[in-house]
């Protein structure tokens, strides 16, 4: 029985003269796991107060449960089948008081019965692996687990629909993982309709139908597989020596062309994977090409070649054919950061301990991490802020034991909030950091035309900071961060709450930067798709290294180690994730409609599955940088608690 | 050496021009400042009186001879006003209750008859004395009033006339009143609030300035530039500094001097002087209130929680001499006591240099206290 269970026609939504949403037409039907995705401001969020009945809307009309909802009182008769979990980490939580006390809390502001109520506490922090932190205050939290905690919250009174605003934001790549997998068992064992929002394109494949939304438009509606079908094509992903001029000729025949570290990823809509092959082979004739594999391409291609505009693509053809040779000869070999053991202790904590790397010059280097991993400490100690306790380190020719106000001067810092004053004008905040950096006059016209050509702000010099839209807010912030034009490059977190079109624009001038003029940049970023576009990557544990390669490497030792990537199709994926893992494949994951194993032993997962009664084949899927994240994660927080648990 | 001095000087300047234009953009905070230091002082000066003005008064009077009448007429206008009669005891009470009445005059039976009879007598004075500065004041005002009538009543019954008393041995207290000759509240007011206005902003600006980009994030930007904890708070309290002398300035040239001829006996360079001294000094107490807050919310409320005891403890109310010993000893310690004898002294006294040493030494040497250690636990905290 699929009835509708949300219906929107024409929706639109007003706020102070600005159009949040409008024409928007969906309809959700019960059992779905039905996604919103678009970057901040395209919408999701209004949609879903509107939906929950907590925000009146003017345009169009919004049925849930089959009630329209016109009035505050319409909005109150539903309320009691409704959970919302609102935007932000542990928003709609309690901090002070503890897992059990804030879930008691919210059964009886719904009146759930008392035994009712301790019933489904039970059940729900056994889904949800929180019962062994029960009396433990919500503030001392991880931020996954502070999501898992507003999940039993906004569940504990039996709702049949629940809507999520965002449950993933901040959190890092594992305990994300483990949160769709708990919501997937969630709706399948309780029977409940689900509407998540979500700014991570990757993370959409897992829902089982959804809307693609930008500034307020409903840019495509169906299954993940539906909407890929929305523009056909092939991706290439080639490794070709030199690259600025395969990056040349190639961004020439494909609109959507960047450079993820040494390789260079494209899309040619409209061709086949033997057309794309030849096509690229043709265009690089007479390179050195080490690599050439064609792949499907993800959502985040589509997003792009939907919205994309020929004029925009256009532009950066021409800069870079403008710029295709480097300025300057470059000495590769130089060291822009050198850390050698440097450790960072508060009283007991060792919040970074004998970490070690080298990143060259006009090199990109990822620093990942999940939070509190010691990715913020290592930064501050290499820009200056923090002393270490031990160890020692070089920055852009300087050591940073000695010479903190050195490095200073020598370095560029951007971090998340993109620090801009946003009551002060585009140029207002180039010429304050001209002046703090110390340029004069002549110097500072000179880096204030540059900055504006870099970040295409042409037209804006006189806008405040607070009225530009979010992509050329963070192009400012670097533009501001490269004033001195610093040798070495730190960005912390650089690209949250951008859309993907501004993300690509922006690792754009940051391969530019690295490539010709040589600037060597250190990065961190939550984001795993961006971490392939880093040249070489460290991955923090615990305040340790524990793993230092380049993407490519890091994928190939995974594949070495655990094998394959197989995604198995089947009308009832769920339900093999049990007899998977008896028959012996540890790594199991539901993944949306269909399931994702691991395993070396390609043959017998074919045989396995015969036996469940599969039928189709599992397809090999490429390995992305999210699973080598989470797999090597897991392997070290396994290790961990066997540590803990054997002396 | 030379570059090195410039180079500071265009961070300190591009620094300084950055906290004007946001102080300015902020359009509620500018009418606020503005607010505070014009219409703000103007309703202190004018409306807030410490003397006694019109006590409604009531009167119980059993007697209904001469003598009473004349002695109940005495109560006059502006310290007294008659509202009326009242006749049981239960009516007074009540009348003082609900606050109809701050006085309640009460003349027994016999009282003409007994005064004239050579007999001592009494009448009851009943007072609400919740405010009990002007309890006070009523109170003595009307024992004036009843003595000086039982000195001319018994004159007369000694068959003494006005030319006799002169005779008698009386003391005549001849009182000299400098600084203020006709005795405005709205000097001391006036001026009182202006620097108290002054003392809330020095401390709130540089909290707010400081903790907004603690919150929005741009204070990490500035600490990884090659800007020095000094360097980034300096321009910051020097900008409000500049911002709250224009604010005095307003004050004293549009409100305090020409609609209540305040006179400036002293020297005003002198005063702006000591008046910068003192609220770039302050501005410390602000810097400290910022490094601990969170947020801007948190920073108002702890700028209060600094304030409150500030003000009260500065000796606007209370001399220091009137207060208990340990009181007395943080007076000495809040920088608003000092400003306070420098600003009354330079604008009503009239005095220089010379005369107020003690007062800017201890001003000063608090004030660098104070800013040193909100500069050290800035440092800390970002350093």
């Amino acid at each position: 029985m699929a009835d509708t269970i949300i219906r929107a026609s024409g929706f639109g939504k007003r706020y102070a003269g600005h159009l949040a949403v409008s024409g928007l037409d969906l309809a959700v039907q019960r059992g779905e796991l039905y996604g919103l995705i678009g970057p901040d401001g395209a919408g999701k969020s209004s949609l879903m107060k509107a939906v929950a009945g907590v925000l009146s809307y003017e345009q169009g009309q919004l049925e849930v449960f089959g009630q329209l909802l016109d009035s505050e009182r319409s909005a109150e008769a539903i309320k009691d089948r409704i959970g919302l979990m609102p935007q932000g980490l542990g928003q709609n939580l309690y901090g002070d008081l503890s897992v059990e006390e804030n879930v008691d809390f919210f059964a009886r502001l719904r009146l759930v019965p008392r035994a009712e109520a301790a019933a489904r506490k039970e059940q729900l922090l056994t889904i949800t692996r929180l019962a062994a932190f029960r009396q433990r205050p919500m503030k001392q939290l991880s931020g996954g687990m502070k999501q898992k905690l507003g999940l039993v919250c906004t569940l504990i009174h039996a709702p049949q629909l629940i809507i999520l605003d965002e449950p993933t934001t901040g959190v890092d790549p594992v305990s994300r993982r483990d949160f769709w997998a708990i919501l997937a068992e969630l709706i399948a064992s309780q029977g409940l309709t689900a509407l998540v929002s979500t700014a991570y394109m990757d993370e959409a494949s897992r829902f089982t139908r959804m809307s693609v939304l930008h500034q307020g438009q409903k840019l495509a509606e169906g299954s993940p597989a539906e909407i890929l079908q929305r523009a056909p094509g092939s991706i290439v992903l080639c490794r070709a020596e030199p690259q600025l001029e395969a990056m040349r000729r190639l961004s020439a025949i494909a609109g959507q062309c960047e450079a993820m570290g040494p390789a260079i990823r494209l899309f040619l809509p409209d061709m086949s994977a033997e057309q794309a092959r030849g096509r690229v082979s043709t265009v690089l004739a007479g390179l050195d090409c080490q690599q050439l594999d064609v792949l499907e391409p993800e959502l985040e291609d589509v997003f792009v070649a939907l919205l994309a505009t020929p004029g925009a693509n256009g532009q950066q053809a021409q800069t870079l054919a403008a710029l295709a040779a480097p300025r300057q000869a470059l000495d590769s070999s130089a060291l822009a950061i050198e850390a050698k053991g440097l450790s960072k202790r508060f009283g007991d904590f060792v919040a970074v301990g004998d970490v070690s790397f080298q990143v060259r010059q006009g090199e990109i280097f990822g620093l990942l991490g999940a939070n509190g991993a010691g990715k913020t400490t290592a930064i501050k100690m290499l820009t200056g802020i923090l002393p270490p306790s031990s160890g020692s380190g070089m920055v852009a020719g300087a050591d940073m034991k000695q010479a903190g106000a050195l490095i200073k001067a020598r370095i560029g810092y951007m971090s998340q909030a993109f620090s801009l004053y946003l009551d002060l004008s585009v140029v207002e905040n180039i010429r304050l950091y001209a002046g703090i950096y110390g340029l004069n006059r002549q110097q500072t016209a000179l880096r204030l035309a540059w900055i504006l050509d870099m970040a295409g702000l042409h037209g804006h010099e006189n806008d405040l900071a607070s009225t530009l839209p979010m992509g050329l807010r963070q192009r400012l912030a670097l533009g501001c961060a490269l004033v001195h034009q610093p040798r070495v490059l730190f960005l912390d977190e650089p690209t949250s709450g951008v859309d993907p079109l501004g993300r690509r624009a922006f690792w754009d001038i940051l391969f530019r930067l690295s490539r010709l003029d040589g600037v060597a940049m250190l990065v961190t970023t939550h984001y795993m798709s961006e971490a392939e576009h880093c040249d070489h990557l460290a991955l923090m544990f615990a305040g340790r290294v524990v793993a230092d390669a380049s993407p490519h490497a890091m994928k190939q030792q995974l594949l070495t180690e655990l094998g394959q990537l197989y995604q198995v199709r089947a009308d009832n994926a769920a339900a093999l994730v049990a007899p998977l893992r008896q028959a012996g494949f540890a790594n199991v994951s539901p993944y949306g409609t269909a399931l994702h194993v691991l395993t070396l032993e390609t043959e017998r997962l074919g045989m396995v599955l015969r036996g469940l009664g599969v039928g189709q084949p599992p397809q090999v899927r490429p390995i992305s940088m999210e699973d080598v994240f989470v797999q090597r994660v897991g392997q070290l927080e396994a290790q961990k608690a066997a540590q803990k648990g054997s002396p | 050496m030379k570059a090195d001095w410039q180079l500071a000087w265009r961070r300190f300047a591009v620094m300084l021009v950055k906290e004007l234009k946001q102080l300015g953009r902020d359009r509620v905070l500018l009418a606020f400042i503005v607010y505070a230091f014009t219409a703000d002082i103007f309703l202190a000066a004018s409306g807030v009186s410490l003397s006694l003005n019109h006590a409604a008064t009531l009167v119980q009077d059993m007697d209904h001879s001469p003598q009473s009448r004349e002695l109940l007429s005495r109560f006059q206008s502006p310290y007294f006003r008659m509202d009326g009669s009242v006749g049981q005891d239960t009516a007074a009470l009540a009348a003082l209750d609900q606050g109809r009445a701050m006085l309640v005059l009460s003349v027994p039976p016999q009282f003409g008859k007994q005064l004239a009879g050579g007999q001592p007598t009494s009448i009851a004075m009943q007072v609400d004395t919740t405010n009990s500065v002007l309890g006070f004041l009523a109170t003595s005002h009307a024992q004036q009033i009843v003595s000086q009538y039982g000195l001319e009543s018994a004159m007369r019954r000694l068959g003494l006339d006005d030319k006799a008393a002169a005779s008698l041995p009386t003391v005549q207290n001849d009182i000299r009143v400098w600084y203020n000759p006709n005795q405005q509240d709205s000097w001391f007011m006036g001026v009182a609030e202006m620097l108290n206005i002054a003392t809330v902003f020095a401390v709130l600006l540089p909290a707010a300035a400081l903790v907004r980009e603690k919150e929005r994030g741009t204070v990490e930007q500035l600490i990884v530039s090659p800007l020095s904890p000094f360097g980034i708070l300096f321009p910051k309290v020097v900008s409000m500094t500049g911002v709250i002398l224009c604010g005095v300035a307003l004050s004293l040239f549009l409100i305090l001097i020409p609609l209540f001829a305040i006179p400036v006996k002293g020297s005003l360079l002198l005063f702006f002087a000591l008046s910068g001294l003192y609220v770039f000094t302050t501005a410390g107490l602000g810097l400290f209130a910022a490094t601990i807050a969170r947020n801007l919310a948190q920073a108002g409320m702890l700028s209060i929680l600094i304030l409150a005891p500030m003000l009260f403890l500065s000796g606007a109310w209370t001399p220091p001499e009137a207060m208990p010993v340990w009181l007395r000893g943080l007076m000495y310690a809040s920088p608003l006591h000092y400003y306070l004898d420098i600003a009354f002294g330079v604008l009503l006294k009239g005095q220089g240099l010379a005369e107020l040493q003690p007062a800017i030494l201890g001003m000063s040497g608090i004030g660098l206290l104070v800013f040193g250690s909100g500069l050290l636990l800035f440092r800390r905290q970002f350093g």
